[in-house]
């Protein structure tokens, strides 16, 4: 393992802690959906975005927009850790004063590209992010996360379909396929899947990855960038609740908040408070 | 009636915009042909996006564009901005307070005049009243698009212009300065009651006033182009010196300027008030001028809703 990929390791363990830590002390919150993406965040924030902390408005910075707003925990997360804001806001989590809301502001909290929460609309704003840079003669990357659940939304391939037509090379879409939704798994709740087959026809660039596996994201996220043409998908698959063993393959843990022993246990697995 | 389209009118604006702005981006959902955009396009085809008919696509990319400094104007029939796309203008746009303009066609029963119900939108201004944050206009003719279009585009955050069918009656024959979020007194004749409207119902509003004032009833002819903000100040006055009052719209009687009147009637200037309008019912195809006599919007029902507020005033 290189060094590189062992700090973002560290890094996505301490996301995690802050996740499970903000979740318990707001009283609300969306663990499992913000554990399975929390690799996916990691490495954006720490390696693949070209971003200035100090400058959260910089016009050629890159762009994320977080289509699932309810895993926004491990993005503030890696907000604070990044230099967005202070570590100290974390606990304020989803409180009348907290520039921290329940689901993404973009205009409460340093560094968040796009209000988001209503699922679905994702890559749509990404489509016009991407769109923008083209047409201002700017040369950053537009970067959207989305649920696989919420790819039941229309809305999704009205995006797909214009951002092929428009041959949105800089729209890289990452797709944290955890395989369940609030109801329960995706595949009980309707013919989403196979997913990948659906997603070529659309003509975007698609990849297919383990999307825990730090090489495989900076691996993937490299050739999507290489493309010129087409938009790319990321299709990485991912574990609700990952890190957390108890909350895996329990689907309760969508949205639901851990006890103090529950948090002492999911902090000792996640390697303890350091 | 001279008409001149509405929908032309955005269009030419928009050329005259983008030729000194590059910030201006015309977002259209197959719509092109709605606003008869060729010429722009054909002058600004780097700044012009069609995503296909897919209206709740087309607001979250402009709100993309506004988001990344570009003022984007989405351009469609104003029911599939305000109901297929409802959720996206409030939580994308308006909750934001991106810069994104919304361009609204066939607004109201005469505008869509043939097409049918699923094409005559009187539900638009009454959905984007309860939204926070959004600047709508219903300006009465081609020649106040113009204007209107002009100052949205200047003014930082969401707004919302409802235009014609292209067959849009000439109400002013000369240009008038148009100033957002205020009301324009058209006719001030008289303190016996005052008539409320916008839009292409104001011809027939006029006439109704000029049929009320050879009856020796004076009438105060109130344009409120801007149904948000809402020129609270000076509709009171108004109120205050006629006591009585009467709105007109082609919209239903729920939810647009008869109830953002009712709003101010019953918190600041408490008159009686008689509301003209799509009886909260679904209209039909048809020509658009016996559209509105049928619904009871024509220039006899006006009048006699002049006279009942009257009535109510003099009873009181």
């Amino acid at each position: 393992m290189s060094d590189r990929i062992k700090e973002l390791t560290e890094t996505a363990r301490l996301l995690r802690q802050d996740v499970v830590r903000m979740i318990h002390l707001a009283g609300d919150g969306h663990p499992g959906p913000s554990l399975s993406v929390a690799d996916i965040v990691a490495a954006l924030y720490f390696e693949v975005m070209h971003i200035d902390p100090k400058n959260p408005q910089w016009e050629d910075r890159d762009r994320l927009v977080l289509s699932k707003g309810h895993s926004c925990p491990a993005v503030y997360a890696a907000l604070a850790r990044r230099g967005y804001f202070s570590a100290e806001q974390l606990p304020g989590l989803r409180s009348l004063e907290s520039m921290l809301q329940g689901h993404p502001d973009m205009n409460k909290t340093p560094g968040i590209d796009t209000t988001s929460g209503s699922l679905g609309n994702g890559i749509s704003i990404g489509l016009g992010m991407a769109l923008a840079g083209r047409i201002k003669g700017r040369d950053y990357t537009t970067y959207v996360i989305t649920g696989d659940g919420e790819l039941e939304e229309g809305v999704v391939w009205e995006a797909m379909m214009a951002a092929q037509h428009y041959h949105l090379g800089r729209l890289i879409t990452f797709i944290d396929n955890n395989e369940m939704q609030s109801g329960g798994p995706v595949e009980k709740i309707s013919g989403l899947y196979p997913l990948l087959p659906k997603l070529q026809a659309f003509g975007w660039h698609c990849q297919e990855i383990d999307g825990h596996n730090f090489a495989e994201i900076l691996d993937s996220t490299k050739q999507a960038q290489a493309e010129e043409e087409r938009p790319s998908i990321i299709l990485a698959h991912t574990v609700k609740g990952q890190g957390v063993p108890f909350m895996i393959g329990d689907n309760s843990w969508h949205k639901r908040v851990p006890t103090e022993s529950e948090l002492q246990e999911a902090l000792a697995v996640l390697g303890g408070d350091r | 009636m001279k008409q001149e389209s509405t929908r032309i009118a955005v269009t030419e604006t928009l050329m005259e915009l983008a030729g000194k702005d590059p910030k201006i981006v015309l977002v259209c959902s197959d719509s092109l042909l709605v606003i008869k955009a060729k010429p722009y396009v054909d002058k600004y085809p780097e700044r012009f996006i069609d995503v296909g008919i897919a209206e709740q696509n087309a607001v979250c990319c402009a709100a993309g564009l506004a988001s990344c400094g570009l003022i984007p104007f989405v351009a469609t029939y104003a029911g599939f901005i305000t109901m297929r796309a409802c959720e996206q203008v409030r939580t994308f746009v308006a909750y934001p307070g991106l810069n994104v303009k919304m361009i609204g066609a066939n607004g109201g029963i005469a505008a869509g005049e043939r097409e049918g119900v699923t094409h005559q939108f009187f539900e638009d201004l009454g959905i984007l009243r309860t939204i926070p944050g959004i600047t709508i206009v219903v300006p009465a003719d081609a020649g106040q698009v113009r204007e209107a279009v002009k100052a949205v585009a200047y003014n930082s955050g969401p707004a919302y212009i409802r235009i014609g069918s292209g067959r849009d009656p000439v109400v002013f024959e000369k240009p008038l300065r148009f100033e957002l979020g205020k009301v324009r007194i058209l006719r001030e004749q008289g303190t016996d009651v005052a008539l409320f409207a916008n839009g292409f119902l104001l011809p027939r509003v006029l006439a109704a006033a000029e049929e009320l004032s050879r009856e020796g009833i004076q009438a105060t002819v109130v344009e409120v182009h801007t149904l948000k903000p809402l020129d609270v100040e000076t509709i009171t006055e108004v109120l205050g010196k006629t006591g009585a009052a009467v709105t007109a719209e082609d919209h239903n009687i729920i939810g647009g300027l008869g109830s953002a009147l009712a709003e101010v009637i019953a918190e600041h200037r408490p008159v009686p008030l008689v509301r003209v309008g799509l009886r909260d019912i679904y209209p039909r195809s048809g020509r658009p001028e016996k559209l509105l006599d049928y619904y009871n919007m024509g220039v006899s029902d006006i009048v006699a809703a002049a006279r009942k507020a009257m009535q109510k005033k003099a009873e009181r």
